[in-house]
């Protein structure tokens, strides 16, 4: 191969100037999508464009000049072929694809994205929970195997109360010890929850007021399943404690509750009712659909609820109210069988 | 409770039926707002059936008087209760029968003897007003100590005289091992816990229960002794729910009744005896037991009201108020009132029951719904946040939410505990009707689970059975240890996850939920030997550290064990460790500007060999330059390679934070992993 006349770096980068300069009339020039085609080819077509006829000369350049002359042809390329995409924008795109591809099935269903949904009962707590967070209530947890203490003497349910019957609750032992069997004459015998009222006490053992806290979660009474029972169930329990609440700040906190549950304003009553644990007690109903909806007991804290905390009930008061979250959720999509919520058939639960 | 209006209307001087009747709905609306809900009312004849939930608190609402006293404060329409005075004979009573009290149960017990009436049918009038109530009609006296329930609600119970042995009544304990022959003709066995009213032989009622079929009134009866007694609520109830006899006398003696009463109700009752199966009373009634307990003196300070209601009432209303409901009032001033409740206002003994009474009949209406609230602060807590980022993870993945009973046969309590070595807490009641069909023979639910994953497997086998497609589930749900060393048992919550994937699907699943918690930490696969899984598809993982959970595929055994048709992989994973290295807020890092660099490796090892070994010599010695490591695949070709070799094909991605990689900065890195895997695993490096 005979030595091509050597080239130096500065005529290589002003024949690629040239170049850009021409390229880009070119394809300014072009007024439809065929002339820029063929502008494409003249400049960057892959065997006879241009810009490879100067690529040949890169041979030609001297070795200590080489790296930056392929810098240079590599950015000229970069520029010409932008300049190619963007005409080719001006010029509104490839006009092959007006064709229709008869193979072409738009009707055909697109890719499955499987996505999972969650339990009603779940999407209910986390809305319950949202509202009342934004009313100021702070989500607490406590145990659902609890003991007698905290399940029913604090709540100020007397040993005389039928709520402590043993057929009405799940006692706990412990397999090994059949023999210590536990029973009511134990002295604080185990037991699966049956309401979470619990919490309230475990919360305010451990705190000063004021409080504001909401406690979701499952309860359990041996109810035998059927269509509209359960032995295990959900309960929202809201509890207030500060220097100065009243029935009044319930009945608010009740109606804001249910103005953004329902999604409006909606009238609320409270009427008498009898809990141990609140003095005064009552049920309070929304109206709704022409009719009044019971959606839960609260009461005023009962003082000896508050004395079994070591709070001074001259100094603190508060409210209490709970609610059925499976109710809640059964009524706003109508779901017909509680056990439906238990069963787990994934068309059911798809549904939410 | 169902409430008679015509009956009712007896007791409410002046108001005539027809009256009443038009204020029905106003009537049923003040009841339901001042705490005796109105459930529904229905037409009997040319009565009206009104049925209202009473509270377990207020045992005087369970007689037609007692309805009337709050419907004459709430409508203002005085109250009229008869006084009965009926006219007694010569005979003395206690010439001819006796009671004595030999049990704890029996608080005080009272006898009235009617000697020669003719049993027969009630009046007509009688007969209606129990209808109207859903009660048959037997004879005029066993009618009559309903109806008396029914007005004043206290029990009685009426005995052929003549079939008492010795005139005596004895209230006694039950003997170990007795029989009893009840008015139902059924035979009862009985224990030592409850409480009988015996003559000088046999016991002839369970008492405030059931009477019994040898003393029962007859056509034959002549002579009728009337029980108006006052049980122990707690014994009755026992009693009842143990014989599974339930009836409005049991109902009552339940919630406790008013023993003030007994005389009025045994003079009431005489009294329609002698009027309506004729008679003579013998002279006086036998007595025996303890008087009514005397009520406390209560203060209700008036500042009270609006403390606890939030609303003003004014001293004077709310003191007319407890003297309508039948408070004595012993003293009032400015300040205060104290009163004494009436025999049948048990629960009237603090002064907070006051500012309920007088709330609830000023009316709860007038609370106001738009008090000013203070606004306060509320933090949603870690645990929730986690727990929300997994369940994320999980439909984002194609998994539907399940939720399963707490409680579970003891096959499943037993088939599986990854937690605890400690035996399942066993419950005194089982759970009824929570299993399907399929799955009832399998034994009583009675067992705390200690994990979720067997609940799930059988979420799983319905869905199956159903023909159901895709079927992934999880659950986040409490597990229940036995910890012998605290009081409470230890109740963590757990994810479980069951699916037809394979194992490495739902390891990575796994892998994504700690990378979305907590990108740094690395999830750590030993072997596992769980009887449930298949020993080479299963892994007990950990992370920094901590023990995280386990996931393996359901061994075949298993499979058919739980009756699944096809393989599952199931997992569970402690939610606690995950919160513990959660981060909820991530820092920015700054992301270099550089190029990446790739590298591939084909690496031919000892089978013995893992992959995480590889990976771990690989990150310490690629140093910061390394970006990621990620695994492609493994391939196996003895003839080529020999046996018990396997080739493991990896890349990694090289990067700088400063600059831009040259080949010979990456050549050095390679050179060193390639070394120290050689050296560490006897890794030949193929290509």
């Amino acid at each position: 191969m005979s030595p091509a006349a050597a080239m130096s770096l500065e005529q290589f980068t002003n024949e690629l100037n040239e170049l850009v300069k021409a390229a880009n009339a070119s394809f300014a020039a072009a007024s439809n999508a065929e002339e820029l085609d063929a502008a494409r080819v003249e400049f960057l077509g892959a065997k006879n464009g241009r810009i490879k006829t100067v690529q040949k000369s890169l041979g030609s350049i001297s070795k200590e000049d080489k790296p930056a002359a392929g810098k240079a042809l590599n950015a000229t390329k970069k520029s010409i072929t932008d300049g190619f995409e963007a005409a080719k924008e001006r010029l509104g795109g490839d006009e092959t694809a007006d064709q229709v591809d008869p193979t072409f099935d738009p009707t055909l269903p697109g890719t499955k994205v499987s996505v999972g949904r969650l339990h009603p009962i779940t999407q209910t707590i986390n809305e319950l929970k949202d509202i009342m967070g934004r009313l100021g209530f702070t989500t607490a947890e406590g145990p659902e195997v609890e003991d007698d203490y905290h399940n029913f003497q604090a709540l100020n349910i007397p040993r005389s109360h039928p709520a402590r019957d043993p057929l009405d609750n799940f006692y706990l032992s412990v397999a090994q010890s059949q023999a210590q069997h536990v029973s009511l004459s134990d002295d604080n015998p185990l037991l699966l929850r049956t309401q979470t009222s619990t919490v309230q006490i475990r919360v305010m053992e451990n705190r000063k007021p004021p409080i504001r806290i909401v406690s979701l979660g499952r309860v359990y009474r041996p109810d035998t399943a059927d269509w509209s029972h359960y032995p295990m169930f959900h309960q929202m329990e809201g509890l207030m404690i500060d220097e100065n609440v009243t029935l009044a700040d319930l009945k608010t906190v009740l109606k804001l509750f249910a103005t953004s549950y329902l999604g409006g304003d909606v009238p609320i009553r409270i009427r008498p009712s009898f809990f141990p644990f609140t003095e005064p007690s009552v049920e309070a109903d929304y109206f709704w659909d022409g009719k009044w909806v019971e959606f839960g007991g609260a009461g005023i804290v009962d003082p000896n609820v508050l004395s079994a905390v070591g709070y001074d009930p001259e100094k603190v008061s508060g409210f209490a109210f709970g609610l059925g979250v499976e109710r809640l959720c059964m009524i706003r999509h109508q779901i017909t069988d509680i056990r439906y919520l238990f069963t787990n058939d994934v068309r059911f639960l798809r549904q939410f | 409770m169902i409430v008679s209006l015509n009956w009712l209307c007896e007791y409410l001087d002046g108001a005539a039926h027809a009256a009443l009747a038009k204020r029905h709905d106003e009537l049923v609306d003040r009841l339901t707002m001042s705490g005796l809900n109105h459930e529904g009312t229905e037409p009997v004849g040319d009565d009206q059936a009104i049925d209202l939930e009473v509270t377990s608190n207020r045992a005087d609402c369970l007689g037609h008087i007692g309805v009337a006293r709050e419907v004459s404060v709430l409508l203002d329409i005085p109250l009229s209760v008869p006084d009965p005075q009926p006219v007694t004979g010569t005979e003395a009573i206690d010439k001819l029968c006796n009671v004595e009290i030999n049990s704890d149960k029996c608080f005080r017990y009272t006898a009235r003897l009617v000697k020669g009436v003719k049993i027969g049918p009630s009046p007509d009038w009688m007969v209606n007003r129990l209808a109207a109530l859903g009660i048959e009609s037997i004879n005029n006296v066993v009618d009559i100590t309903n109806y008396v329930m029914f007005e004043c609600g206290q029990p009685l119970h009426a005995y052929d005289f003549a079939k008492l042995d010795g005139g005596k009544i004895i209230v006694r304990n039950a003997n170990e091992k007795e029989e009893f022959l009840a008015i139902d003709h059924k035979t009862y066995p009985l224990d030592p816990a409850m409480c009988m009213i015996a003559d000088a032989k046999n016991a002839v009622a369970i008492g405030g229960v059931m009477g019994g079929a040898d003393s029962e009134i007859s056509d034959a009866t002549t002579d009728v002794l009337v029980e108006a007694a006052y049980f122990d609520q707690l014994s009755v109830r026992k009693t009842a729910r143990q014989l599974n006899l339930h009836s409005p006398s049991a109902f009552r003696f339940e919630r406790d009744v008013d023993s003030a009463q007994l005389d009025w109700a045994s003079r009431r009752c005489c009294e329609l005896i002698l009027e309506l199966a004729g008679g003579t009373l013998c002279e006086g009634m036998l007595d025996v037991g303890q008087p009514p307990a005397k009520l406390p003196d209560v203060t209700l300070r008036f500042a009270q009201l609006k403390r606890v209601l939030g609303i003003e009432i004014p001293a004077d209303v709310a003191t007319e108020i407890l003297s309508n409901l039948g408070l004595s009032i012993i003293s009032s001033d400015k300040e205060s009132v104290t009163a004494t409740a009436p025999s049948w206002r048990k629960d009237l003994t603090r002064e907070v029951d006051l500012v309920e009474e007088v709330g609830r009949i000023y009316g709860f209406d007038k609370v106001p719904d738009d008090a000013l609230v203070p606004m306060a602060a509320s933090m949603r807590p870690k645990t929730d946040r986690v727990v929300d980022k997994i369940r994320n993870v999980m439909t984002s993945a194609g998994f539907d939410e399940a939720m399963t009973a707490t409680m579970v046969p003891e096959k499943w309590a037993t088939a599986f505990s990854p937690w605890t070595d400690q035996q399942p807490i066993i419950s005194s009641q089982p759970m009824l009707g929570v299993l399907e069909k399929a799955s009832r023979n399998i034994g009583a639910v009675s067992m705390l689970r200690r994990s979720l994953v067997p609940s799930l497997i059988e979420a799983r086998r319905i869905n199956e059975f159903r023909g159901n497609d895709d079927i992934n589930l999880f659950e986040t749900a409490k597990v229940y240890l036995h910890n012998p060393k605290s009081h409470l048992p230890d109740q963590p919550t757990k994810l479980a996850i069951v699916s037809g994937m394979d194992f490495f699907a739902i390891k990575g699943i796994v892998e994504t939920i700690v990378a979305q918690l907590s990108p740094k930490s690395k999830v750590v696969a030993e072997p596992c030997s769980d009887p449930l899984f298949d020993p080479s598809q299963s892994a007990n993982l950990s992370v920094d550290g901590k023990r995280l959970g386990l996931v393996g595929k359901v061994s075949a055994s298993a499979q058919s064990d739980f009756r699944l048709r096809s393989p599952a992989t199931v997992a569970e994973i402690d939610i606690a460790v995950l919160e513990s290295l959660a981060v909820l807020i991530p820092i920015h890092e700054n992301q270099s500007q550089f190029q990446p660099m790739s590298r591939d490796f084909n690496f031919i090892v000892e089978n013995e060999i893992h992959w995480s070994d590889l990976e771990n010599t690989i990150l310490e010695n690629g140093g910061q330059l390394i970006e990621s490591i990620d695994y492609r695949e493994t391939f196996r070709d003895p003839k080529k390679d020999g046996e018990n070799k396997k080739r493991l094909l990896l890349s990694i991605v090289l990067r700088s934070a400063t600059a831009t990689l040259t080949g010979e900065e990456a050549e050095v890195v390679c050179k060193k992993i390639i070394g120290a895997c050689e050296k560490s695993h006897g890794a030949v490096l193929l290509g």
